[in-house]
């Protein structure tokens, strides 16, 4: 068994340390976890092994001897693979240029490319994932989130073919995956780990840790707590190690009851993409939207921001027709979490605090209030429990949860009506992601209707007074939550038409 | 650190070449006369470049501004000509500004063009229209009314010094961009749609409407910066604008390298319309060719974007 340790990583940026003097001790065939709240310096780490970051101190050895690592070039040499948190594609390019990005281009008579064969290549690497539906020769930029992981771990195999891969690192893979995309994910897990690879894994998914994995280690605030066999650990011990109290991994119960007033009425509705759409929504309620990837999801969250044209059908809200554009959605106080916090929520380059108070801007006047808009920005940010260095600093260096917290931290600013959540939690951890919740009860209890569709199907449960299942674009089922498990909601998503 | 220093490095730059030519010409260069000529030679300019920052925020660009410059001021002069008062002059020639620069606005945000192929296309249209209105001469003499050309040569006296009306117009000017980009929500909302349009969109801020006001902005103080620059030489002629529109962006370049983010700002836009156009004024009094001239201040201005980026990607 080879093994592999990462000693002393230490980063600290602008003075703030980030990871201190981090050991980590990886072997061949076996699954690491690594954990920790948001901004325990998880990704961060990852970087300093990556090559992509200049550590203020690491070292390296495999099998007790030294390895050099000064930069990407040293990790690719040295074997490792990586799958960052934050995907970078280039969305212009096809799918398989996209998966072959790391390495040379196969030629043909010595310099024209050989496109066939970079297909080939691309289309072998899906397949081995199990995602043969993925058409390599589209743009990468038309690819669901879930297809595009699948791409960008396609690519993390076919970079391998230099030299023998010794270590898979994966950050947050399953964020952006349904539930069966992860478990092709994990299937690939398992036939790399047979491979003898080791593997590094980042999720605040407990469950599946639990699953996948057998060791685990726990970050802190930059600091190691502690390593342990996951045979030898449970749930509530991982939590602890990373909250350092204990903490229930459950959902808030609802705890008033539905108001009787109706918020949403749709009837018959039709647009270019969603079919069928009939339903209600009280005030109060939440309404958990759930299917297979792509099933409309997104279009319907959309279609009550006025992004989407209703062709046929009624729909109301509040007695009045639907928000005709997203600034008249704010306006009569329907809120939205997208799905896309990069592409579709943050400005990276500014700060927290004009972030937070983006779509609220016209609550200020004419003149801005940049007291008032601090003082705001840290009232909602402490609510999602926030942590950046002060409201000033600029979205883009806060961790991967911390972005998600602040696009929450504006949704529930300005009171909303009406709550559209795409992926809420998305990479939040175990305590904030309870606390999200509470959140969201507490708004239900005052009266705000939520619509509320995520891949994290515990979460829809959990949530959730009734669950609508879309196929293809088209209302399949509307379900009491009753006593309903992930198992049964799941079968009902293959079953495109109305069981009863 | 870096960032300091990345930051002060085109400040740095700045008072390295005020002191050089403070050497080299010790009896004319710091003298309030000289400074005052600079002022009001860079006033035009500094118009021009402070409402190009405007649309710059959003990440966008006009290059039609040099030729709306020329064109209001044949629009204006035509207007003398027919024996109109000036401020009938002035209105018409600031409405084409603001039309020239809503047809901007209307290509990039309503038919989505992009901001550089729009913009280049609306270069030459302006400059041709300038050039069919007044036949392609120009016009000058008893036409220009001496209460306009009056303007551009009085000043407010303080002291010994009279400081230029055409100053004056410039600093007002910079001072509303200021306070529209810096301290109005409608400033706040141009930076976000810089920041990312898509997000910016779905957090509710009305990317079209924004973008439209934007460019007419830019067309409204290019339009300002021809009407100056009209009554300055008191005439009008289809081509005196069209320097404008590679300084003012050269200066938006310029004053980038200054602000923490990379973004633009009014302020730092000022510091870079200062650079320039001191370099030009002391190169002149030093003889430099003139085209030697283009060729330093180009690479004064490649420099300081090359050390701005470069030490930008060192920081990561
Ligand atoms: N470029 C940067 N500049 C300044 N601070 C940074 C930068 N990148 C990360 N940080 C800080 O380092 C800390 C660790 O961030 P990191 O991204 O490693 O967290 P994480 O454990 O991956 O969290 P998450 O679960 O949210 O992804 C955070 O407090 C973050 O604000
Ligand atoms: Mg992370």
């Amino acid at each position: 068994m080879q093994s592999l340790t990462f000693s002393n990583m230490s980063k600290a940026f602008g003075g703030v340390p980030a990871l201190a003097d981090v050991t980590l001790n990886l072997s061949s065939g076996r699954v690491h976890a690594l954990m920790g709240e948001n901004g325990a310096g998880k990704s961060t780490l990852i970087k300093l092994i990556a090559g992509v970051l200049k550590p203020d101190s690491i070292s390296v050895s495999k099998n007790g001897s030294p390895l050099p690592l000064n930069d990407a070039r040293d990790a690719h040499e040295a074997g490792f693979r990586f799958i960052h948190q934050e995907l970078l594609i280039v969305p212009q390019v096809s799918v398989a240029e996209n998966i072959l990005l790391s390495r040379d281009l196969p030629h043909r008579f010595g310099f024209a490319v050989n496109w066939n064969k970079v297909q080939a290549i691309a289309e072998e690497a899906l397949a081995f994932l199990g995602a043969t539906h993925i058409d390599v020769t589209l743009p990468a930029g038309d690819l669901p989130a879930g297809d595009k992981m699948m791409m960008k771990i396609a690519a993390a195999l076919v970079s391998a073919d230099q030299n023998e891969p010794v270590l898979y690192v994966l950050d947050e893979p399953t964020a952006a995956l349904t539930v069966e995309e992860s478990e092709m994910l994990f299937d690939v897990i398992e036939r790399l780990k047979a491979k003898g690879t080791a593997i590094l894994y980042v999720s605040h998914r407990i469950d599946e840790i639990l699953r996948i994995c057998d060791d685990v280690t726990v970050l802190r605030d930059g600091e190691f707590v502690t390593t342990n066999e996951i045979s030898k650990t449970s749930k509530a011990d991982i939590i602890e190690a990373m909250t350092g109290r204990d903490f229930k991994d459950a959902y808030p119960k609802r705890e008033i009851s539905i108001g009787t007033e109706t918020i949403v009425r749709l009837k018959n509705v039709d647009t270019t993409n969603l079919h069928d759409l009939s339903f209600e929504i009280r005030a109060g309620e939440i309404l958990g939207v759930s299917g297979l990837a792509e099933a409309g999801q997104t279009q319907l969250l959309k279609l009550f921001m006025g992004v989407g044209k209703i062709k046929s059908g009624t729909a109301s809200f509040i007695d009045e027709e639907l928000p005709g554009s997203p600034s008249d959605a704010w306006a009569r106080r329907v809120a939205y979490i997208p799905r896309e916090r990069r592409g579709e929520a943050l400005c990276l380059d500014m700060s927290v605090r004009a972030n937070i108070v983006l779509p609220h801007l016209s609550d200020y006047g004419f003149y801005a209030k940049p007291w008032l808009e601090n003082k705001d920005a840290h009232k909602f940010g402490a609510k999602v429990r926030l942590k950046s260095n002060d409201v000033s600093q600029p979205v883009g260096q806060l961790s991967g949860g911390n972005q998600q917290k602040i696009v929450f931290a504006r949704a529930i600013q300005g009171n909303p009506k009406l709550l559209l959540l795409d992926e809420p939690t998305r990479g939040v951890d175990i305590g904030a992601k309870y606390d999200i919740y509470l959140l969201v009860r507490e708004l239900s209890a005052r009266g705000c209707s939520v619509i509320l569709t995520s891949t994290d199907l515990p979460e829809v449960l959990g949530m959730c007074d009734r669950v609508l299942v879309m196929h293809e674009g088209r209302q399949a089922h509307l379900l009491e939550r009753g006593e309903m498990e992930s198992a049964d909601l799941l079968s009902h998503f293959y079953n495109g038409h109305q069981a009863s | 650190m870096i960032q300091k220093l990345r930051q002060s490095g085109t400040l740095l730059g700045f008072v390295l070449i005020l002191l050089f030519f403070a050497l080299k010409l010790p009896d004319t260069f710091l003298t309030a006369r000289n400074l005052i000529n600079i002022s009001q030679q860079l006033s035009m300019l500094a118009v021009v470049a402070a409402t190009m920052t405007i649309v710059m925020v959003m990440n966008d660009f006009d290059l039609s501004v040099g030729s709306m410059a020329s064109l209001s001021g044949i629009v204006a002069a035509m207007i003398f000509t027919a024996g109109y008062p000036v401020w009938v002059g002035l209105s018409a020639g600031l409405l084409v500004g603001v039309l020239g620069g809503l047809f901007n606005g209307f290509l990039v945000s309503v038919v989505g063009i992009l901001p550089f192929v729009a913009t280049l296309g609306t270069l030459t249209v302006f400059s041709g229209m300038a050039f069919l209105l007044s036949d392609g001469k120009t016009i000058f003499g008893r036409d220009i009314p001496t209460s306009f050309s009056g303007f551009a040569r009085s000043g407010i006296e303080i002291g010994d010094i009279k400081i230029p009306m055409l100053t004056i117009t410039a600093g007002l000017v910079i001072f509303i961009c200021w306070c529209i980009l810096e301290h109005t929500n409608f400033g706040r909302r141009l930076y976000a749609i810089g920041g990312n349009k898509e997000a910016s969109h779905l957090a509710g801020i009305k990317v079209v409407r924004l973008r439209l006001i934007a460019f007419s902005l830019t067309g409204l103080g290019a339009a300002g910066a021809g009407l100056m620059y009209a009554a300055r030489v008191a005439s009008a002629n289809p081509t005196q604008g069209s320097g404008l529109m590679l300084d003012a962006i050269a200066a938006v370049f310029l004053g980038m390298t200054m602000s923490r983010r990379g973004e633009p700002k009014v302020i730092y836009t000022l510091v870079g319309v200062l650079i320039l156009g001191v370099l030009d004024n002391g190169m002149t009094q030093l003889r430099v060719d003139s085209y030697v001239r283009e060729i330093l201040v180009g690479l004064i201005v490649l420099a300081a974007v090359s050390v701005s980026s470069l030490s930008k990607r060192r920081q990561s």
